[in-house]
């Protein structure tokens, strides 16, 4: 007994430093992975942070005396962006555009990718390759044609014309992407659907759409979000200040070799808010939709 | 002789007639004299460039909608960009939606008037011309560089090039008083006054067009880019040596601050700006924002043109153009409006709040060139003292495509940063440069 209770001490003598070396492994283990983390935070923040903090400086101590944290504190940059460049309109414009281009393109791509997903037909595979082929040929190569296909529409220098184009980009992407989330939807429960007296668009209304739905507020994000920055189109397809959207108007306020940082920064800064937003409500779906399609697709 | 004929000699004498014609001519002239002139009608879409002054964009845009309601005539006036010029006019005219006048500089000019883009416009720049004095001979030589066999496609309206701004404070401190008269000199400077984190050369050697500037270096030095017929390149010679060697010198004693390689447009003017070059070149723009800005650094900047070499004074100029696209749907009140922008009126102010340099012997006396302002003042010497284009090089086609290829700071960067000896990066560039000129 004695011995036994010898062997069990013994043992748990043993024990007690491998389980301290257990804990301590984890302790360093966890130490570790906060300090990983905590450096790529600062890492993906401190653009950020220094983009805010740029905006709230005065020209010299942008220049001059570079710092973590401005001597002075000014909103005289955002004053300049949205009482002198009336900033608000080309963001009213972005909205509008994106807004659109999201919308249209989640509902056409919708209908496109489910049928080539559940019907069948002559060339799908062809035409689903197609899709892809448009979307990845380069902006640079396309816009002098586009820009020639809309000055004959007669929308050049329209914000119709714009969500149009930017439609040419985002459709294909959209499709492709579409199509992925679809085939993980099980034709049988729209069979069952069916049974039930459901139309075949009742069947993708009611159980396909539901049921992509991560798929589809990734592949909203991602068309917002491009709709939203894209430069060059812009650039070229609108003229008017009127029609400018936020990335252009941003491009705009560099009118020569000497860049207007304050200004520049509390532009990116506002622009950079509704994307925040979007992302910050979405992003549960936005990993959600990734991850399923990427899988499924 | 038939019955017609017969029957009207039997009632008109040849005299007669003679008078008749000429008492006919007369009172058609006194009729159309009296008449009021051609009046004008319809929309007039204008692009103007937007330069750095915020007073002079809104200038522009007033003066051309003044005259639009004076005149009976719809304007609309948008200001374009001018770093993204290129792709918005290349758009425009593949897809026939130019505006009927704009703003552009010489390259694009030349390029554009090669393809037929733009209607002619000798009579405006004649009328201009003589209306105010005359060209500058400078801006006259530039414009002819310029304009074929068929006439002249743009109107000129401003005067750019590069000018040396230097940190007085620092180099007085050096007991540096006077402008560098020489490249020689302007590298002693920099030399001496480099002292962390100040660095002396602030100037590009980047594939950028301020790193271009180092073209007229060369030249300078006795380089060049090509031929005297501008139809072979040239650039391996005991010139180019002599500059690579004046290049390599500074840089071996610390003159340029590190990056200037990869500098992109605005880094020399950012360096200046945060007090860490002492000597950079620039059309004027940095010490505009200085004055606004850091009104401390702008006190401390004088201004100088670029220094001449051991062989030539290259000091070039570039200039703003308006012109009229071919597919204007009202070229004569285009024309119009283009020669109410030459009014005293508008160009004094103007020049008060731009960036150029003036183009007509009356603006010479204009409040802007008064001497008040250094970099205006800067400016006008430019005007005055300018070299051509290229110049003692051929501004041609191939010239302007040696130009966007940065071959001159690419052979730069080929001694400085990669330690390749003269003859192997000369021998690189020529290759690079001849392909360039047997394209064309």
């Amino acid at each position: 007994m004695a011995a036994i209770t010898t062997g069990t001490d013994a043992a748990a003598t043993r024990a007690q430093p491998r389980g301290g070396s257990i804990r301590r492994n984890l302790l360093v283990s966890r130490i570790l992975t906060y300090i990983a983390l905590g450096g790529a935070v600062l890492l993906i923040l401190f653009p950020v942070y220094w983009m805010l903090i740029t905006s709230l400086k005065l020209p010299r101590e942008i220049y001059r005396m570079p710092s973590l944290w401005p001597q002075v504190f000014t909103l005289e940059n955002y004053r300049i962006l949205l009482q002198d460049k009336e900033f608000l309109l080309p963001i009213r414009n972005s909205m509008i555009v994106a807004f659109a281009v999201t919308i249209i393109s989640v509902l056409i791509s919708s209908f496109a990718a489910y049928s080539m997903v559940r019907f069948r037909y002559r060339f799908k595979g062809l035409i689903g390759r197609l899709i892809l082929f448009a979307y990845l040929t380069p902006t640079s190569l396309l816009f002098i044609p586009l820009s020639i296909l809309m000055a004959q529409l007669g929308l050049g220098n329209s914000l119709h014309g714009l969500i149009l184009v930017y439609l040419c980009f985002s459709l294909p992407l959209s499709t492709w992407l579409l199509q992925g989330y679809f085939r993980g939807v099980p034709r049988e429960l729209e069979e069952q659907g069916m049974i039930d007296g459901l139309t075949r668009f009742g069947a993708l209304l009611r159980i396909v759409l539901p049921l992509s739905a991560p798929g589809i507020a990734a592949v909203s994000i991602f068309t917002f979000t491009h709709a939203w920055n894209e430069l060059l189109l812009a650039l070229v397809l609108t003229t008017s200040e009127s029609v400018r959207t936020a990335p252009l108007a941003l491009n705009y306020l560099i009118t020569s070799d000497v860049l207007p940082w304050g200004p520049l920064m509390a532009g990116a800064t506002l622009s950079s808010v509704p994307l925040m937003i979007l992302y910050f409500i979405a992003q549960r779906f936005m990993v959600q939709g990734m991850t399923a399609g990427s899988v499924k697709g | 002789m038939n019955d017609t004929q017969s029957t009207l000699a039997g009632r008109w004498s040849r005299r007669a007639l003679v008078r008749f014609a000429g008492a006919s001519g007369l009172a058609l002239a006194v009729a159309m004299a009296a008449l009021p002139a051609h009046a004008l009608e319809g929309k007039v879409t204008y692009w103007g460039g937007l330069i750095f002054s915020e007073a002079a964009n809104k200038l522009l845009v007033d003066t051309i909608t003044a005259w639009g309601q004076a005149n009976g005539v719809e304007t609309e006036v948008v200001m374009i960009n001018q770093n993204e010029t290129v792709q918005k006019v290349s758009a425009a005219v593949a897809s026939n939606t130019m505006p009927d006048a704009l703003d552009l500089n010489l390259d694009l000019l030349l390029l554009l008037s090669r393809q037929g883009v733009f209607t002619e416009v000798s009579d405006v720049y004649d009328a201009v011309g003589a209306a105010n004095g005359g060209w500058f001979p400078s801006v006259a030589a530039t414009s002819d560089l310029i304009s074929a066999e068929s006439g002249r496609y743009g109107v000129p309206f401003g005067v750019t090039g590069n000018l040396i701004l230097r940190r007085n404070d620092l180099l007085s401190e050096k007991g540096f008083a006077e402008a560098p008269a020489t490249w020689q000199e302007l590298a002693d400077q920099a030399v001496a006054v480099t002292a962390s984190p100040v660095f002396g050369l602030g100037l590009a050697l980047s594939n950028v067009g301020d790193g271009n500037v180092q073209i007229a270096v060369m030249q300078s030095f006795g380089g060049r880019v090509a031929d005297d017929a501008g139809e072979n390149a040239a650039i391996k010679s005991e010139g180019t040596r002599a500059y690579l060697q004046w290049l390599k010198d500074a840089w071996d004693k610390g003159a340029f601050p590190p990056g200037v390689a990869t500098w992109d447009g605005a880094g020399d003017n950012q360096a200046y700006l945060s007090g860490q070059a002492a000597f950079i070149a620039n059309t004027g723009s940095v010490g505009i924002a200085a004055k606004t800005q850091d009104p401390e650094l702008y006190d401390a900047t004088l201004y100088s043109p670029l220094p001449r070499g051991p062989v030539e004074n290259v000091n070039p100029i570039n200039m703003q153009f308006r012109a009229i696209p071919a597919t204007s749907q009202n070229p004569e009140a285009a024309k119009a409006l283009i020669e109410h922008l030459y009014n005293p009126e508008f160009l004094n102010a103007y020049y008060q709040a731009a960036i150029y340099g003036p183009v007509l012997n009356a603006n010479k006396d204009f409040a802007a060139f008064d001497g008040s302002d250094p970099i205006k003042s800067g400016l006008l010497g430019l005007t005055e003292n300018g070299t051509a284009p290229a110049w003692p090089d051929v501004y041609n086609a191939a010239y302007a495509d040696i130009y966007t290829n940065y071959v001159i700071p690419k052979m730069a960067q080929r001694v400085v940063i990669d330690g390749w000896d003269f003859d192997r990066a000369m021998d690189e560039a020529q290759a690079s440069a001849q392909a360039i000129y047997d394209k064309y």
